[in-house]
C-alpha cells in the first residue's frame, strides 16, 4: 500500500445555520482499500461525500485527496477520483453514449475506445444509444459507474449505489464494486446497509448526527458485536423461562424488551432448550433469529444513547475523533 | 453486468495514463452539444426563421397599415420599412425572450436534472463552465438574431419590394442605403440583447429556476420600457437596457448620430459585466446540495 492516503480528511465541519451536519469528521482511506461509510439517514454521509468532491466547502478541517487539497490544486485534487453521489443524474434528453461522450470532454477526453469498453463492463453496451430519459433507476445506477470509470479511477467514491435497486440489481452492483476492489482500485462507499458494507468492505466508519461513531475494521467490529440469539414466544413465556438450566454458561435464557425469550447459546443447548418447553406443554408460538449480530451493533450505535454503546467500541471512535 | 461470481474477476487496474486538463474549448463543445440536442432550441431557430415571413404576408395584405408605430406607415412603400417596424417591436420583449429561452435556463436547467453534481465532479472547474455556458448562450443569441433579421429583411425585401426608404427627418434614402441602415439598425440590436442574455445567465444562477430564468428578463425589460416612458427620470432612461433597443434611430436621420449607440454600448457592456461577475461569485461561493 502506498504511503499517501487516498482520502486523509481530518476535523471536517459542516454547519447549516445551528444544524451540524458534520461535525469535526476524520477519516483516512490507504490506497487500495475498501472503506465504508456506514450511516443511518441523516448521518452526514453524503454531506462528507459531497466536501470530498469539493461540491459543498468545509466550514473546518482540511481533505486531502492522494495528499492534494482543493484549495492548493483546484479540479486537479480530483485526479483520479471518480464517484457518483446519491443516484447518479444524467441529461435525459442525450443518449447514455452522447452522456459520456460530453462528460469524457469535461475530463479532457477519454482514450480510444474507452466508451465502448466501460460501457461494456456495466453491461449498457446495447442501450447506449438509447436516451437516458428512457433508461430504469438500475440502468442509470450503471451509467452511473461507467461515466466514473471513464476517469480511469485509483479511488471510486459510490454513495448507496445499491439504493432503489432491484434485488438482482442490488446482487449485480455488489459484484461489480468487488470486481473493481478486485483489480486494485481504492473503493469508498457509503451505505446504511451493514450487511452491504460488512459484505464488501475492509474497515468502516459508522456516523450518527454527524459524529462518528466507530471508525475501524469490519473483523475487529465483528468481534464487538453482541452475540445473536433465538427469539422464543410461547403460551407461558414465564413457565418456559423457569424451564431453563439454572446459571449455564452453554445457554442463556432471558426475557426480551417486548416479552418473548431471547435464548443464547450453542444450537445444540437451544434445541434441547425447546423441546424441553414443548414436553412440558408449553405451546410455542414463534421462533426466529434475532438481528444479525453487525446489524444489532449498527443499531445500537447510531441509534442507542452514548451510554448505550458497548465500551470496547469508545476507544476506536475516540481515537477516530482525535 | 455480470452476477456475482463464486471467483472474483478484477475488472479495473490503477490507472493508465493522466488525463489531460480539459479547456474552454472541450466545455463549449459539450455545451452546444446539448444545446443542438434540444428541441426548444431548434424549435426557436425555426420559429425565428418562419414566423416573420408570416409576418411580412400579414402585414403586406393589411389595408390599414399600423401608422401610430415607427415606420408603420411606411410598410407599404418599402420593404425596408417592415425590418424597421418589426426590429421596433422585437426590442419590446421578443428579443429578450428569445435570448431567455438559452440564457434563462442554461444553469437553472442543470438544477432542474440534478446535474451539477455530475458535471462538477469532472475535471472541468466552475469557472470554464461558467464561460462555456455563457459562449453558448451567447452565440445561440446571436444566432436568433441573425436569423431573424435575414428572414425579416428578406422576406420584407421579397414580398414589398426593394423602394428608396424615408428617413426619420423625411429625407429618402435610395435602396442600396437603405439596405445598409436597415442591416446596420439591426446590428444595434447586439449590444442590448448580450445585456439580456447576461441578466437572463444571472438570474438563472440565482433563481435555479428554469421558468424563472426565462420569464424574469421579458419581465424586467418590460418594467424598464415602462419606467423608461415616465416623465422624469432622464437620468436613469440611458442606464436601462431597453433604451439601447431604439439607439438605431439616430442612424435614420438626415444628419445621423452615434451619441445613443456609443451609450448604449457602454451601458451594455456594464451590466454585462456586471451580471457575469455577480454570476460567477454566485457560482464559486455555492453548495451543491441537491440533486
Amino acid at each position: 500500500m502506498s504511503e499517501v492516503l487516498a482520502v486523509d480528511a481530518v476535523d471536517v465541519t459542516k454547519r447549516y445555520g445551528e444544524l451540524t451536519a458534520v461535525d469535526a469528521i476524520t477519516m483516512q482511506v490507504g490506497q487500495g482499500e475498501v472503506y465504508g461509510v456506514l450511516g443511518p439517514n441523516g448521518a452526514g454521509k453524503t454531506t462528507f461525500l459531497r466536501m470530498l468532491f469539493g461540491l459543498i466547502r468545509p466550514d473546518a478541517g482540511t481533505i486531502k485527496l492522494f495528499g492534494q487539497t482543493r484549495e492548493q490544486a483546484g479540479t486537479r485534487s480530483l485526479d483520479g477520483v471518480a464517484g457518483f453521489i446519491e443516484s447518479p443524474r444524467f441529461y435525459p434528453y442525450l443518449s447514455g453514449r452522447r452522456n459520456l461522450e460530453g462528460l469524457a470532454r469535461l475530463d479532457g477526453g477519454a482514450a480510444p475506445g474507452r466508451l465502448d469498453e466501460v460501457l461494456e463492463v456495466v453491461d449498457l453496451a446495447d442501450r447506449a444509444g438509447d436516451k437516458v430519459g428512457g433508461y430504469s433507476f438500475g440502468m442509470r445506477q450503471r451509467l452511473g459507474v461507467a461515466a466514473s470509470l471513464l476517469r480511469d479511477p485509483q479511488l471510486l467514491v459510490l454513495d448507496e449505489p445499491a439504493n432503489g435497486l432491484d434485488p438482482a440489481g442490488i446482487r449485480d452492483m455488489r459484484a461489480l464494486v468487488k470486481r473493481l476492489a478486485a483489480g486494485g482500485l481504492t473503493v469508498l462507499l457509503s451505505s446504511h446497509d451493514m450487511g452491504e458494507v460488512e459484505e464488501i468492505c475492509d474497515n468502516v466508519t459508522i456516523m450518527r448526527t454527524g459524529t462518528v461513531v466507530y471508525h475501524g475494521g469490519i473483523a475487529q467490529l465483528r468481534h464487538q458485536a453482541p452475540e445473536q440469539g433465538h427469539r422464543i414466544v410461547t403460551g407461558d413465556n414465564a413457565r418456559a423461562l423457569a424451564l431453563a438450566p439454572d446459571p449455564d454458561p452453554s445457554l442463556r435464557v432471558v426475557p426480551g424488551a417486548d416479552g418473548a425469550l431471547i435464548a443464547y447459546g450453542a444450537q445444540e443447548q437451544i434445541d434441547a432448550y425447546i423441546t424441553t418447553v414443548v414436553t412440558a406443554g408449553v405451546p410455542l408460538r414463534g421462533l426466529r433469529l434475532t438481528e444479525a449480530p453487525l446489524e444489532s451493533l449498527f443499531f445500537m450505535l447510531t441509534e442507542s444513547a452514548p451510554g448505550g454503546v458497548p465500551h470496547a467500541l469508545d476507544h476506536p471512535a475516540a481515537e477516530a475523533a482525535r | 453486468m455480470s452476477t456475482a461470481a463464486e471467483t472474483i474477476e478484477p475488472l479495473a487496474s490503477p490507472p493508465r495514463a493522466r488525463h489531460r486538463a480539459p479547456s474552454l474549448v472541450d466545455a463549449t463543445w459539450w455545451e452546444l452539444s446539448k444545446l443542438t440536442a434540444q428541441v426548444r432550441a431548434r424549435a426557436t431557430l425555426l420559429i425565428c426563421l418562419v414566423a416573420p415571413v408570416l409576418i411580412v404576408v400579414v402585414i403586406n395584405g393589411q389595408g390599414r397599415p399600423p401608422k401610430d408605430t415607427l415606420y408603420g406607415r411606411y410598410i407599404h412603400h418599402s420593404g425596408f420599412a417592415v425590418p424597421l417596424l418589426m426590429l421596433g417591436f422585437a426590442g419590446q420583449w421578443i428579443l429578450p425572450l428569445l435570448t431567455a429561452i438559452v440564457a434563462g435556463d442554461i444553469f437553472a436547467g442543470e438544477d432542474q436534472h440534478g446535474t451539477w453534481k455530475t458535471v462538477l465532479t469532472r475535471s472541468a472547474s466552475r469557472a470554464q463552465i461558467l464561460w462555456a455556458k455563457t459562449i453558448t448562450a451567447v452565440a445561440f443569441a446571436l444566432v436568433v438574431l441573425v436569423v431573424l433579421a435575414v428572414s425579416t429583411i428578406l422576406s420584407s425585401v421579397v414580398i414589398v419590394g426593394h423602394q428608396p426608404l424615408t428617413g426619420l427627418t423625411g429625407q429618402v434614402i435610395p435602396s442600396g442605403t437603405a439596405a445598409r441602415l436597415v442591416v446596420a439598425s439591426w446590428a444595434t440590436a447586439v449590444a442590448p440583447l448580450l445585456g439580456f442574455t447576461c441578466l437572463a445567465i444571472l438570474l438563472s444562477i440565482r433563481t435555479r429556476n428554469p421558468a424563472f430564468g426565462i420569464a424574469a428578463p421579458v419581465v424586467a425589460g418590460m418594467i424598464m420600457q415602462l419606467i423608461g416612458s415616465l416623465g422624469g427620470v432622464e437620468a436613469i432612461r440611458p442606464l436601462l437596457l431597453t433604451t439601447p433597443f431604439e439607439s438605431w434611430h439616430g442612424l435614420l436621420a438626415e444628419h445621423p448620430f452615434t451619441g445613443p449607440l456609443t451609450t448604449g454600448l457602454i451601458v451594455c457592456a456594464v451590466w454585462c459585466v456586471l451580471c457575469l461577475a455577480a454570476g460567477l461569485v454566485s457560482l464559486l461561493r455555492r453548495d451543491i446540495t441537491e440533486g
